[in-house]
């Protein structure tokens, strides 16, 4: 078994994006999400006025933050965080006090009304898993979302995040995000 | 994606969490103060330390019923982690909880106790043998369960205060206005109380005492208050932002007129016009039943307002450019 270190991340080339939701309808169909439920969605800023019009388009989800605040408030240790970085739920130990979905300074989380817990992105974990990517950026037209490995020098993602601009939201929070976007 | 995830009950459960609090802390005070070697407010000890252990106790309850699984409520105390605000309240509130009802136990009259046993079937030893007299461990009691009322009281606040993730709690304030405002809503309600009972009368040093006590808590809050807006105004945007939703927003009118005017300034001034002639003047306090009665209902509306402020307003608080309101 491969025991090198892994620390998977997404880097999002917005400008790329054209709101066609792809990723949010794959992702709903790969994970089950309940209706009025999301585990990414689309953010649009718009600015100005026709014809001066500008509408900025960018994909949102859970940020896999390095130091997770809903990880750090979970009472019982149902929110946790994998050695590669991914942030789950383990569904058996959640009581559904969504003391999480409070101290999530991105929104990322739901309330599963059936089971009673909290569901968010898992980054395809069992995709991943078995070598492939989540079921957003296959789905992706645009290309607009990379998946990778930021200890693997080798991969895109690396590439990407060595030669281009980015940044991460609201790194003030102080979770550290791992959420690319390039600029 | 932004919803309110926590509504009305948890804004009950943190009232009654901070009422039982304040209720054990003002009747804990009441049982050590003496005049002339003997008790000076029996009667208050004894009221607060039965009525202390309820408000908490259904507070839990209704927390737990509100969970998405309330049946498994037990993993708050088999998985401890320290880091969480929640496990470590669980445990404070558990405890406190216990510590409250033997404060109250050993409170109950004789007779009280004695109906309560013959009730139990004679077979039930073990239970019997817990028919004991802890009136002599009132003190000690007490004295136990000061740092865990006050544990309680600041915890409600500190559920809050350390996410990080909302600029509208995490300031180093919260937890403080919290408590006085718990302790507040404890002798408040203790007055309530005993004005209310009718059989036995509440006489005019009672009514000085819990007047006294509360003007002392309402200013500590008050003054917790003005700088939570003042160094909300001069700090960093997020926080600015946050403080609009009182300062203009939508929780502005129930901030300012029902919670502070209402709720907070008014049984003040109240409290102060009865006090203040006896202190100054050198008058005899009267002790005005029905002026009692509005400046303690007032505080307790004030106290519950704080809660439900901050718990929306709180939730609706965020880092994201767009994330307020939207
Ligand atoms: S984005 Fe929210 S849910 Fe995801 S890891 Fe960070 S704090 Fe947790
Ligand atoms: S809702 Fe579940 S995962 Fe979230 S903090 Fe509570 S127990 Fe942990």
């Amino acid at each position: 078994m491969d025991i090198r270190k892994r620390r998977y991340a997404l880097v999002i080339d917005s400008r790329k994006c054209i709101n066609c939701k792809a990723c949010v309808v794959a992702c709903k169909a790969e994970n089950g999400v309940p209706i009025g439920n999301f585990r990414n969605w689309i953010t649009a800023d718009r600015q100005g006025e026709y014809p001066k019009l500008r509408i900025d388009f960018e994909p949102e989800q859970c940020h896999h933050c390095e130091h997770p605040s809903c990880v750090r408030v979970c009472p019982t240790g149902a929110s946790w965080q994998r050695k590669d970085g991914v942030v789950l739920v383990y569904a058996d130990d959640c009581i559904g006090c969504r003391y999480c979905m409070v101290a999530c300074p991105y929104d990322a989380r739901y309330f599963h009304e059936e089971s009673g817990t909290v569901h968010k992105c898992t980054l395809c974990s069992h995709r991943v898993d078995k070598g492939e990517v989540p079921a957003c950026v296959e789905t992706c037209p645009s290309k607009v979302r990379v998946f990778g490995d930021l200890e693997d020098p080798s991969s895109r993602l690396h590439e990407l995040l060595a030669t281009r601009r980015h940044h991460v939201k609201e790194p003030q929070t102080g979770n550290g995000p791992q959420l690319y976007y390039l600029l | 994606m932004h919803e309110l995830n926590w509504g009305l009950l948890i804004v009950v459960y943190l009232f009654l969490g901070g009422l039982s609090a304040g209720l054990f802390f003002a009747a804990g005070l009441a049982n050590y103060l003496e005049v002339d070697g003997q008790p000076a407010y029996p009667r208050i000890a004894r009221m607060g330390a039965l009525l202390a252990p309820w408000p908490v106790a259904l507070g839990s309850a209704l927390l737990i019923l509100d969970l998405g699984n309330w049946y498994r409520f037990y993993k708050l105390f088999t998985h401890f982690r320290w880091e969480s605000p929640m496990s470590i309240g669980s445990w404070l509130l558990t405890l406190f909880t216990v510590i409250a009802f033997v404060y109250a136990f050993a409170w109950l009259p004789e007779e009280w106790r004695r109906s309560l046993f013959a009730k139990v079937p004679a077979t039930w030893k073990q239970v019997h043998r817990l028919n004991v007299d802890l009136a002599p461990h009132r003190k000690t009691l007490a004295m136990i369960g000061f740092p865990f009322s006050i544990g309680v009281g600041i915890y409600t606040g500190v559920l809050l205060g350390a996410v990080s993730a909302r600029p509208f709690w995490n300031t180093n304030l919260v937890a403080q206005m919290f408590l006085f405002s718990a302790l507040s809503s404890g002798a408040a309600a203790l007055l309530l109380a005993m004005v209310l009972d009718k059989r036995n009368p509440i006489e005019t040093h009672e009514t000085k005492f819990l007047i006294t006590l509360d003007i002392v808590f309402i200013s500590l809050e008050l003054f917790i208050i003005l700088p939570y807006l003042i160094h909300g105004q001069l700090s960093v945007l997020a926080v600015k932002q946050a403080l609009w939703l009182i300062l203009g927003g939508p929780y502005t009118v129930v901030f300012w007129v029902f919670f502070l005017g209402l709720g907070l300034l008014t049984p003040l001034a109240i409290e102060v016009y009865e006090l203040a002639p006896s202190l100054l003047k050198d008058r005899v306090f009267h002790g005005n039943r029905s002026l009692a009665l509005a400046a303690s209902s007032l505080v307790l509306v004030g106290g519950f307002l704080l809660r439900y402020i901050f718990v929306y307003a709180g939730q609706l608080s965020s880092f994201h450019k767009l994330g307020m309101l939207r």
